[in-house]
């Protein structure tokens, strides 16, 4: 109630609603920038050349291209999702990248706006931006509607589509640009991006042309395009909010509790999608009772391979969280049992993590499992050997490919524990990924010194390296799920005082009064 | 307000930047912080302006804890870095009134107050100057602005004068007085030791991260200079040698010289003590003309107090 009641009296004073600071801000410097007003330039101009091109090709040629809109379109979108996809994100995400450095932080990160603003602020100017570049554009493009061979409403339907991927694409930048390396990270991590951004902008143009070709209008009209659509919008919404979370929490205080918004959206996000997933396969089945149970259930093997493969790399951020939680997270403890044990799993700390990773992987498998009891009783005995052996095999798999992601992730936790205890935690997650490169690298390393790496050499079962898991045989599978149980029960062990140390010591901690000392008149306490 | 540093420490891998300092200061105070470069004073000030987290310890601000609830202690702060603002395409104008924005001030009161303190740092006249455009003098003061704009109640400034002309320098320090009656709790850190000595009311003297004198400054001056020096001019010159003769039989004084068209001398004692000597002497038949006290000033006790250690 008091919730609605805030959220009422917030509607009710909307006349003094003001602007986001860091909108005005960076569109004031936006405007001015000379970076800014040069693309928009040089954009209008290419895009004013390319339509002369057309038209001057046009002209000459003898056979008359009757619908000369449905060819100049994808050239135009081409640029605009260049300008767009590549230029903005890379505006936004080095300006926040810079003002983030750890060595000269920017003063707005100190001042009383709380980070999710900041972080929308940043978004919104990059949105502003988008729709400068689209509105320059859209003449251009209605123009084509004229010259034939796309109408209107496919026109806008296209570029509403580019708009929400250059939004994501924004939200993508500002996360890079938040997160905390030094400087030469910082620049590689860049580069990274803007190769990616130069492959999807190249990717949606050329996905754009195909689809202009075969006729957009036409498209629109079929359930399985819109079904299609509306995953791609679902599951694009889903990732640009994990980044605004993510984003959200790497600008947020260190003595703040990072962690809880961020797990407990990526709750929320996994229980969703996995709704989503049952449904659709449901639906599947329903549609279509002859198709074999594999090909039902497919949405679901789906989400579970994307859960783990998302969990995996959540595991190397979790075990960089300090083991120490600070006063301000303590004193948030809930002071009830039950609510104590259930923050354990959100709140920040590497074993809370690991046991929150571990849950939600948990029930991912015994999801599965749960259909793989459903799903063949379904279609009758007849048809259960098939499929059984394939659900197996994948069970078999991720089983072994997520107790390995745990092996590395408890083993860096001891070995940082017990050799780098005064370095950063985020030298744990480091190791996790050094582990598994090791053991990957090594043995062919070792192969090519004695002159004995071959193809065949690299198929051969190496236990302890979870890449090794996907090339192997079928029957060498099981042994990589032996050891990599048998590792984590080691691991386990050796981490086992250290994990309950940490559920012993999360407890709330009252208020403390501060010292009554240190004025003027005290002297040196060192 | 009661500011509290209380068994700060910051680690950087194996550098201990700062180790285990505590100190303290109230509203009205100028409490100069210095030391020799690389003495952990930025480290210090960054914390306590909540943009670095302490290995340990903590800040307190009439007892709210910066590292507990830091979104409270940046509305009681105001932080002037030692780098100068690299913002480009901005007016000083439009950067004061993001900062007010960004503090929460809202409508009206917000342009009064960007007009105020515009006029109070002296910055009306090139408030639609962009920001790059100015010199260094003139971005110090636009600093100096943005941290007041939203009236801490603490300032806290890093090497505020380094790279000032003497006029600007002179300026700044009105601005500070002018401040401190203001009733705001100022920490200041500067190399620029004999103007600290005329603002300060109390000092904090820090070398490889640890506090080597932290006090008022006469109690700073006395602790580290426990021997009076005195200067005594004669009416007539030609009087000293038998004055530094009639000195040097004087108990408790010691190191007697003639400096140029003065005596000067070191005793034991307090001011019933000189008062004393200056009885004595004129009983004697001395003609004293001046008989004064010299002041140990903040670039002597640094000098003797530090070894000039960096890390």
């Amino acid at each position: 109630m008091t919730t609605l009641a805030a959220i009422g009296a917030h509607f009710s004073r909307w006349r003094e609603w003001e602007p986001n600071p860091i909108v005005l801000k960076e569109l004031r410097q936006s405007v001015r920038s000379s970076t800014v007003a040069g693309m928009l330039i040089l954009f209008l101009v290419v895009l004013f050349f390319t339509n002369l091109a057309y038209l001057i090709g046009q002209s000459v040629n003898i056979n008359q291209v009757s619908e000369l809109g449905a060819q100049i379109f994808p050239a135009l979108i081409t640029i605009l999702s260049f300008a767009c996809l590549v230029f903005i994100p890379l505006f936004i995400g080095v300006r926040l990248g810079m003002e983030r450095q750890e060595s000269n932080l920017d003063l707005l990160y100190v001042t009383t706006l709380s980070p999710g603003r900041i972080i929308r602020g940043k978004m919104y100017c990059g949105w502003y931006l988008a729709v400068l570049f689209f509105s320059a554009c859209l003449p251009f493009m209605a123009f084509t509607s004229l010259l034939r061979g796309i109408d209107l409403p496919s026109i806008f339907f296209v570029m509403f589509c580019l708009f929400l991927v250059v939004c994501a694409a924004i939200q993508a930048a500002i996360f890079i640009g938040c997160i905390p390396v030094s400087r030469l990270l910082k620049g590689l991590l860049c580069l990274a991006g803007f190769g990616c951004l130069v492959g999807l902008s190249v990717g949606l143009a050329s996905g754009i042309t195909e689809m202009s070709r075969d006729g957009i209008g036409s498209l629109l009209a079929e359930p399985e395009f819109l079904g299609g659509f509306a995953t791609f919008l679902g599951v694009g919404l889903g990732a640009a909010l994990l980044l605004y979370f993510l984003s959200v929490g790497m600008i947020a205080p260190e003595s703040a509790n990072r962690a809880l918004p961020i797990r407990v959206y990526m709750t929320v996000l996994w229980a969703l999608t996995g709704v989503v997933a049952f449904a659709w396969a449901f639906h599947v089945a329903a549609l279509s009772p002859t198709m074999s149970p594999i090909m039902e259930a497919a949405p679901l093997f789906l989400w579970s391979s994307i859960s783990y493969a998302v969990l995996g790399a959540v595991l190397v951020v979790v075990v960089s969280n300090r083991d120490q939680l600070s006063p301000r997270v303590r004193r948030a403890i809930p002071a009830n049992p039950i609510g104590r044990r259930l923050a354990f799993f959100f709140y920040n700390g590497a074993a809370g993590g690991l046991l929150w990773v571990a849950g939600l992987a948990l029930l991912t498998f015994a999801s599965v499992q749960i259909c793989w009891a459903v799903w063949p009783a379904r279609h009758g005995a007849v048809r259960i050997g098939q499929p059984v052996t394939e659900w197996r095999q994948f069970q078999e798999v991720t089983a072994a490919a997520m107790f390995y992601g745990f092996d590395y992730a408890l083993t860096a936790l001891f070995l940082h524990r017990q050799f780098l205890s005064r370095r950063t935690p985020k030298l744990a997650g480091v190791l996790t990924l050094l582990i598994p490169g090791a053991l990957a690298t090594v043995p062919p390393f070792v192969l090519f010194l004695i002159n004995r790496l071959t193809w065949a050499s690299m198929d051969h079962m190496q236990l302890g390296n979870v890449f090794n898991l996907f090339t192997v045989a079928e029957a060498q599978q099981w042994p990589h799920l032996i050891f990599a149980a048998g590792w984590l029960l080691v691991a386990l062990a050796l981490n086992a005082r250290w994990f309950w140390r940490q559920l012993q010591h999360f407890r709330r901690l009252e208020p403390a009064a501060p010292p009554d000392n240190g004025t003027a008149s005290t002297h040196a306490h060192a | 307000m009661k500011i509290q540093v209380h068994g700060l420490r910051k680690e950087f891998g194996k550098t201990v930047a700062v180790d285990n300092i505590s100190f303290g200061f109230d509203s009205g105070q100028v409490f100069g912080f210095v030391g020799p470069n690389g003495a952990g004073k930025t480290t210090t000030m960054r914390i306590m302006a909540t943009l670095e987290e302490p290995t340990d310890g903590d800040v307190f601000l009439d007892g709210c804890s910066i590292r507990e609830d830091p979104e409270l202690a940046r509305r009681l702060i105001g932080y002037v870095p030692d780098t100068l603002p690299a913002h480009s395409d901005i007016t000083v104008h439009e950067y004061l009134d993001f900062f007010a924005r960004a503090y929460g001030l809202r409508g009206v009161p917000r342009t009064r107050a960007v007009e105020a303190i515009e006029e109070f740092t002296n910055v009306t006249g090139i408030r639609d100057k962009h920001i790059k455009a100015l010199s260094k003098g003139m971005k110090q003061r636009v600093t100096l602005g943005r941290a007041l704009v939203y009236d801490p109640q603490v300032l806290i400034l890093d090497e505020p004068a380094a790279g000032l002309d003497p006029r600007a320098r002179v300026e700044l320090r009105e601005l500070l007085m002018l401040l401190a009656e203001r009733k705001k709790a100022i920490l200041i850190s500067s190399h620029i030791l004999t103007e600290l000595t005329e603002i300060c009311n109390g000092v904090v003297i820090i070398e490889r991260g640890k506090i080597l004198e932290t006090g008022t400054i006469d109690e700073v001056l006395k602790k580290s200079a426990p021997r009076r020096a005195v200067a005594v001019r004669l009416l007539d010159p030609l009087q000293h040698p038998l004055l530094l003769k009639e000195l040097l039989q004087t108990p408790h004084v010691e190191n007697a010289r003639e400096t140029g068209a003065e005596v000067q001398f070191e005793m034991e004692g307090d001011a019933e003590a000189a008062c004393g000597v200056l009885a004595h002497l004129i009983g004697c038949g001395f003609k004293v003309l001046e008989f004064r006290q010299m002041k140990a000033n903040l670039e002597d006790i640094f000098m003797n107090v530090t070894k000039g250690g960096v890390q």
